[in-house]
């Protein structure tokens, strides 16, 4: 097993304990007694077949969920002017009526008191997507790859300890995709924001996470928690990166034979 | 081929003049009296004579004051109760059976409670307008606000904008807002119908004027109101089909 386990959580920006959700109205439960914890500046990929809960998790952390077990522990520094964690989402869910740079600044609102500083935010974080010069735009005049890099920006707007990213790249063509990936990487490295990335695809998991945490069963447990320990820059093509995918697809394998129903 | 813009001006115009020539020729015809059928042509003098003593402009200016009033109380209450319904599930559920009962019922069935309530009036006039404006709003915006994609609620809560307050001002009223313009737009129209039939039982303003113009067959002058009323219609309806061109310009 070169499964990792977290010896603390004393460097995490985020620990779940043994968390549980059901939906309202319904006793089957989509996670249940899941511990999970995202280092601080570490990017941590979650994978899992579609339908197993990976958004859900994700909407737990971000608080839009209330778990009916456990708890999320968000180590994040309460500071004015900020947010503890802020989604990115597969469909980029701009706002038609505003701007580029207006939708950068939604999160914003309601946190920074100043217009100019808002805008100087939205600008700067839209500098980090190489976007500065479509900030007076319309989204539906941007393409797919340029949408979603507004909500990257929109996300990092906020300046957030966690990026929350939900199968973000899902919806792009393979060169957007990849073009997309690398962007992320450099933004990682420049901000070093602890991402928690959400993909069905192994390939883009592998390639972008210091660690990739398989999702299974019903209700979702953890099936492998795999690190990839391939020094950056990676290339994509990198044998190194093909075995950790084998392992993770393996894994995958075995639960399906186990009969954990994914 | 006609530029567009310049086809969407020409052939309207045309059908208006298709339309007054045969109207003429019918009245000329001597098929039916003049008093049947007014020919248009008359109806210059009409408007000259109802303006030098004064009847033109009084009953435009009071019927715009019951228009105006009317339409803008119609529209903000049917905008807000249609928007409350829309956000408040349980609310809807309860007042369903209020709206079977009410929708149905004409604005001119309310004549009779107008006259009680606010008297020959200006008010009732303005309350009768109300009514059927309302309807209409509140439908439109009932039915805009349903329609938001779940996804940018969700959007909302997720950027700090979960609260009722800038929820509504941030991501529910700009997203139904084309359709709450096309209902405010309905509206309009529906108001100026309302109008007429509103003053008929005796407050002042077009409706007024036409039913004593009609009581001496003067169907000329009551000619000069309809096209009147056609006019005014039209003047609004541009005028809020530019302003909100601009609101919407996002989506162009």
């Amino acid at each position: 097993m070169d499964a990792v386990s977290d010896a603390g959580t004393g460097d995490a920006i985020v620990a779940l304990r043994s968390l549980a959700l059901a939906f309202p109205g319904s006793d089957q439960r989509v996670l249940e007694g899941l511990d999970l914890a995202v280092p601080r500046e570490g990017f941590v990929a979650v994978v899992g077949p579609s339908g197993v809960g990976k958004s859900t998790l994700l909407r737990v952390i971000a608080g839009l969920l209330p778990p009916s077990g456990g708890e999320v522990r968000l180590m994040a520094r309460p500071e004015p002017g900020r947010r503890p964690t802020a989604l990115v989402f597969q469909d980029p869910r701009l706002l038609p009526w505003r701007r580029v740079a207006g939708n950068v600044e939604l999160g914003l609102e309601g946190l920074v008191a100043s217009r100019t500083e808002r805008r100087a935010r939205a600008l700067a974080a839209l500098d980090l997507v190489g976007l500065a010069a479509e900030a007076e735009r319309w989204p539906r005049q941007l393409s797919g790859g340029q949408r979603q890099r507004v909500g990257l920006a929109r996300a990092l707007a906020v300046d957030p300890d966690l990026l929350l990213m939900d199968e973000p790249f899902s919806a792009l063509d393979a060169i957007t995709r990849q073009a997309l990936q690398d962007e992320l990487l450099a933004v990682w490295a420049r901000t070093r924001k602890s991402v928690l990335f959400v993909t069905h695809d192994l390939a883009e998991a592998v390639y972008l996470a210091d660690r990739v945490v398989l999702l299974g069963g019903r209700p979702a447990r953890i099936v492998r928690d795999e690190r990839i320990a391939a020094a950056r820059p990676r290339r994509r093509e990198s044998p190194e990166l093909a075995a950790a995918a084998a392992r993770i697809q393996n894994a995958l394998g075995e639960a399906y034979a186990e009969g954990e129903g994914i | 081929m006609m530029p567009r813009a310049l086809r969407s001006l020409v052939l309207p115009a045309a059908g208006v003049v298709a339309l007054l020539v045969v109207w003429e020729a019918l009245a000329r015809s001597g098929l039916m009296g003049p008093t049947l059928i007014p020919p248009p042509s008359r109806v210059p003098a009409a408007l000259a004579s109802e303006i030098a003593n004064g009847y033109w402009g009084a009953a435009v200016l009071d019927s715009l004051g019951h228009y105006f009033a009317g339409v803008a109380l119609g529209s903000v209450l049917g905008i807000a109760l249609g928007v409350t319904v829309a956000l408040a599930p349980r609310f809807a559920a309860l007042h369903s059976g209020v709206v079977r009962i009410l929708r149905p019922i004409p604005p001119l069935a309310w004549i009779p409670f107008a006259i009680i309530w606010f008297g020959i009036s200006q008010g009732a006039a303005a309350f009768v307008i109300a009514i059927g404006v309302f309807w209409i709003n509140y439908f439109a915006s009932l039915s805009a606000v349903q329609a938001i994609d779940r996804d940018l609620i969700e959007l909302a809560r997720a950027f700090g904008h979960g609260a009722l307050v800038p929820r509504l001002v941030k991501v529910v009223l700009p997203a139904a807002s084309p359709g709450i313009l096309s209902g405010l737009r309905a509206g309009l129209g529906q108001g100026w119908m309302t109008v007429v039939a509103a003053e008929l039982f005796g407050i002042p303003g077009i409706g007024q004027r036409m039913m004593d113009a009609s009581g001496l067959l003067a169907t000329d002058v009551v000619v000069l109101y309809m096209l009147t009323i056609a006019l005014l219609y039209s003047l609004c309806d541009a005028l809020f089909e530019a302003l909100s061109r601009r609101a919407l310009a996002w989506m162009l």
